[in-house]
């Protein structure tokens, strides 16, 4: 074994340090900087344009038409974004969009904050733990909000059931069943899902600060909330807002929660804007408005991801 | 999709000419034998609260097709639960899929189906003819453009012991008397579970019939005129916002159509409005339960008047289908009363006919509770009713305007501008 190591050792050494390999000139054009990586770009774009942009595009279009569900299309220029700034169920659903992501968010933001701090402790089964905590954002939505049905269900639901046996109450409250509570209950399974992204995310970023600049810290006489306030926070800060705007982007889409636990009930209460473009198109069979519903979601989305994205260049 | 062989010009020619010597209920798939006929077609359908129902499709009649035409179907089944009229509805947009199907809401795509008028014509010649509202689904400027398949009926749903109990022998005949039964059955920890949520058929399947009762309804008969802002309407919402509060459990204004199955399953709740796939579902999981469900008619309102809410089931053939007669053929046959007839049975008349040869079949008498079900073919009306069944109709249900009328009225909205409200809606609605 070691002689035949040490022939390819030394035929190794015996041939030429450098050899170049010679393509022609249309290896050297692929070779060039510029083309190459466009060659490598282009699979992944010809997909985006295939599976992302043709639907967007589509659902402009269609948003600028009558197109009712195996008709022929008519032009209608805004006449549907005018249809929609009219119709009261629309504008509940804009509210119920930026109530759900702002306050999922916020919860996510925070609660995603402790449970790195403490994922970052040193305690025993610690890799188990942290695998856990990933299991809401592995399992499939559908699959985790029926699941959710069962521990929100009135009489027979895990969080009634706990506080009846438990004796804080004598009864749990209708989780689905008024207008609040309905909204309680989807930002919560929201953030139950959502919570997991955060906490992972934050938990490497805490993981990238020199341990030097908290003995600083210490040496300097911070305590341990100076230490968070003064040396933690600000670290983590553009991974915080980085994650913050990839949450902002799927709360505000979210669609299969609402839809599988109250379909936007009780009088729309629950409605978001993903759920009604859904329940327009689909459901009312009405594409052009359905799509105008979602065509309305960019600007606002795009004003949210522009100010944020302004902030952390600023930061 | 249907995939032909070959495609020849004479092939309509030649069916014609066989239809005519054999007669068409004498079956013109066999006709297809003699020429270029596809090697599949598929049918797609939302799958059965009753099993047998499909796999007497799947294990009888598929293959006897096969056996007599050389035709494969293809038995596409769609999830319950509202997931097929979305699934339709990309079908036709995208002009492929299912040959023929159970068009759901075809008021939506009743431009892709073709006209099957001789079909359902000669269906209801030689079997007794059709309920009359059916009709006002399936055609639609004088041709037929779906043969109607069967009705789910929805009726109220109980519990025969809790109503003992409380001293309610018979089921309520009028809405007051079921509010009074409510009332007691609350105080006893059974209340009743009245979906209202954003469901598909458990909401309007009583608060439509509700509104009729007390003599309301949605649009005037020609749907030019919305109908709905009356006293009447006013009272019929008080009504509901009392019998909520009164003798329903919190929940149900929130519920989609599998909440209330799950809570009557649970003895959550002693009475909710559905199909009978309750008493099927307690049958096989909960026999105890399943002796003491029994199911009543809707209440009559203060018109005296009692009202029922069809579910029906219809099958259309797709005009993008490459083969259309073959779709048609297929269904031809399937509803010739040597298939249709054993098929409903294997059903257990869940898909009531809207045949009139079936009002006095034995089937009916499988088990006495399925028995009231017919009444929903004989007082059952379409949710347009008396208006047409379009899709200005049909967006008003699916915006759930009329049922969130209720329920923001029970979630604090002051009665009159609930109504207001949603009468705005309509009339946005059919401009």
């Amino acid at each position: 074994m070691s002689k035949i190591l040490e022939a390819s050792r030394a035929g190794a050494l015996a041939a030429p340090t450098h050899q170049p390999i010679r393509f022609g000139r249309l290896g050297a054009f692929i070779e060039r900087e510029s083309v190459f990586s466009w060659l490598m770009l282009t699979p992944p774009l010809l997909f985006l344009l295939a599976f992302l942009g043709y639907p967007f595009i589509y659902g402009v279009y269609l948003s600028f038409f009558h197109k009712e569900v195996a008709r022929t299309a008519s032009f209608v220029g805004f006449d549907n974004f005018v249809k929609l700034y009219n119709d009261p169920i629309f504008w509940q659903a804009v509210r119920n969009t930026i109530i759900f992501t702002g306050v999922a968010t916020i919860v996510k933001a925070s609660g995603g904050l402790g449970m790195a701090l403490v994922m970052n402790q040193s305690f025993k089964m610690k890799s188990f733990a942290r695998a856990m905590l990933l299991l809401p954002f592995i399992v499939p939505t559908v699959l985790s909000t029926v699941a959710w049905q069962w521990i929100l269900d009135p009489g027979m639901g895990l969080f009634n059931r706990l506080l009846v046996v438990s004796g804080l109450a004598e009864r749990g409250p209708s989780w689905l069943g008024t207008p609040t509570m309905a909204m309680v209950s989807i930002i919560m399974v929201n953030t139950w899902r959502g919570l997991p992204f955060f906490g992972i995310s934050i938990l490497a970023g805490l993981q990238t600060i020199p341990v030097e600049l908290h003995e600083s810290a210490t040496i300097d006489g911070a305590g341990t909330w100076g230490r968070f306030r003064y040396v933690t926070l600000p670290s983590l800060m553009p991974v915080i807002l980085i994650v913050t705007v990839f949450s902002i982007v799927i709360t505000f889409f979210d669609f299969q929660l609402v839809y599988v636990l109250t379909g936007g009930g009780p009088a729309n209460s629950t409605h978001l804007m993903a759920t009604y473009a859904y329940t327009l198109s689909m459901g009312a069979g009405q594409m052009g408005l359905g799509s105008a519903v979602a065509l309305s979601m960019v600007p606002v989305l795009g004003l949210l991801l522009v100010a944020l994205t302004f902030f952390v260049r600023k930061d | 999709m249907a995939h032909s062989t070959q495609s020849k010009a004479t092939r309509r020619d030649f069916l014609k000419l066989a239809a005519g010597a054999a007669g068409v209920a004498a079956g013109p798939w066999v006709s297809r034998n003699a020429e270029a006929k596809p090697v599949s077609i598929v049918f797609a359908r939302e799958s059965s609260y009753v099993k047998n129902f499909d796999v007497h499709f799947q294990n009888v009649m598929a293959p006897a097709y096969e056996k007599a035409t050389g035709i494969k179907i293809e038995y596409q089944i769609q999830a319950a639960g509202g997931s097929a009229v979305p699934q339709l509805v990309s079908m036709v947009e995208n002009k492929s899929g299912a040959d023929l199907a159970w068009v759901q809401q075809e008021w939506l795509y009743r431009d892709a189906l073709v006209d099957v008028s001789d079909i359902a014509e000669a269906v209801g010649k030689e079997q007794g003819g059709w309920y009359d509202e059916i009709k006002r689904l399936s055609i639609d400027k004088g041709k037929w453009k779906s043969v109607p398949n069967g009705n789910i009926g929805q009726l109220m749903n109980y519990r025969r012991d809790w109503f003992d109990e409380v001293g309610v022998k018979r089921f309520p005949d009028t809405w007051d008397e079921f509010l009074e039964a409510g009332i007691k059955l609350k105080a006893k920890g059974h209340p009743f579970g009245m979906s209202m949520g954003h469901g598909f058929a458990d909401n309007y399947s009583w608060l439509y019939p509700l509104l009729w009762s007390y003599g309301v309804t949605v649009m005037d008969k020609d749907g030019r005129k919305v109908a709905l802002d009356t006293s009447e309407t006013a009272k019929a919402v008080e009504f509901v916002k009392k019998l909520y509060k009164e003798a329903c459990i919190e929940d149900c204004i929130g519920w989609l159509d599998p909440h209330n199955n799950k809570a009557f399953l649970t003895g959550q709740i002693s009475c909710t409005n559905n199909a009978y796939s309750i008493m099927v579902s307690a049958k096989r999981d909960l026999p105890e339960m399943g002796k003491v469900i029994e199911h009543g008619l809707n209440p009559k309102g203060p018109t005296g008047q009692r009202y029922h809410s069809l579910v029906p089931v219809t099958h259309g053939v797709f005009s993008y289908s490459k083969d259309p007669q073959a779709a048609k053929d297929f269904l031809r046959w399937i509803m010739d009363p040597k298939q249709y007839r054993p098929w409903i049975a294997s059903g257990d008349m869940y898909f009531a006919p809207y045949l009139h040869a079936f009002d006095r079949v034995p089937e009916w008498d499988i088990e006495p509770r399925v028995k009231p079900f017919q009444k929903v073919l004989e007082t059952g009306k379409l949710t347009s009713w008396p208006a047409p069944a379009n899709r200005q109709h049909g967006e008003v249900i699916n915006r759930w305007i009329v049922i969130d009328m209720f329920t923001k009225a029970i979630t604090g909205t002051p009665t009159k501008t609930a109504i207001a409200e949603a009468v705005s809606q309509i009339k946005t609605i059919y401009g």
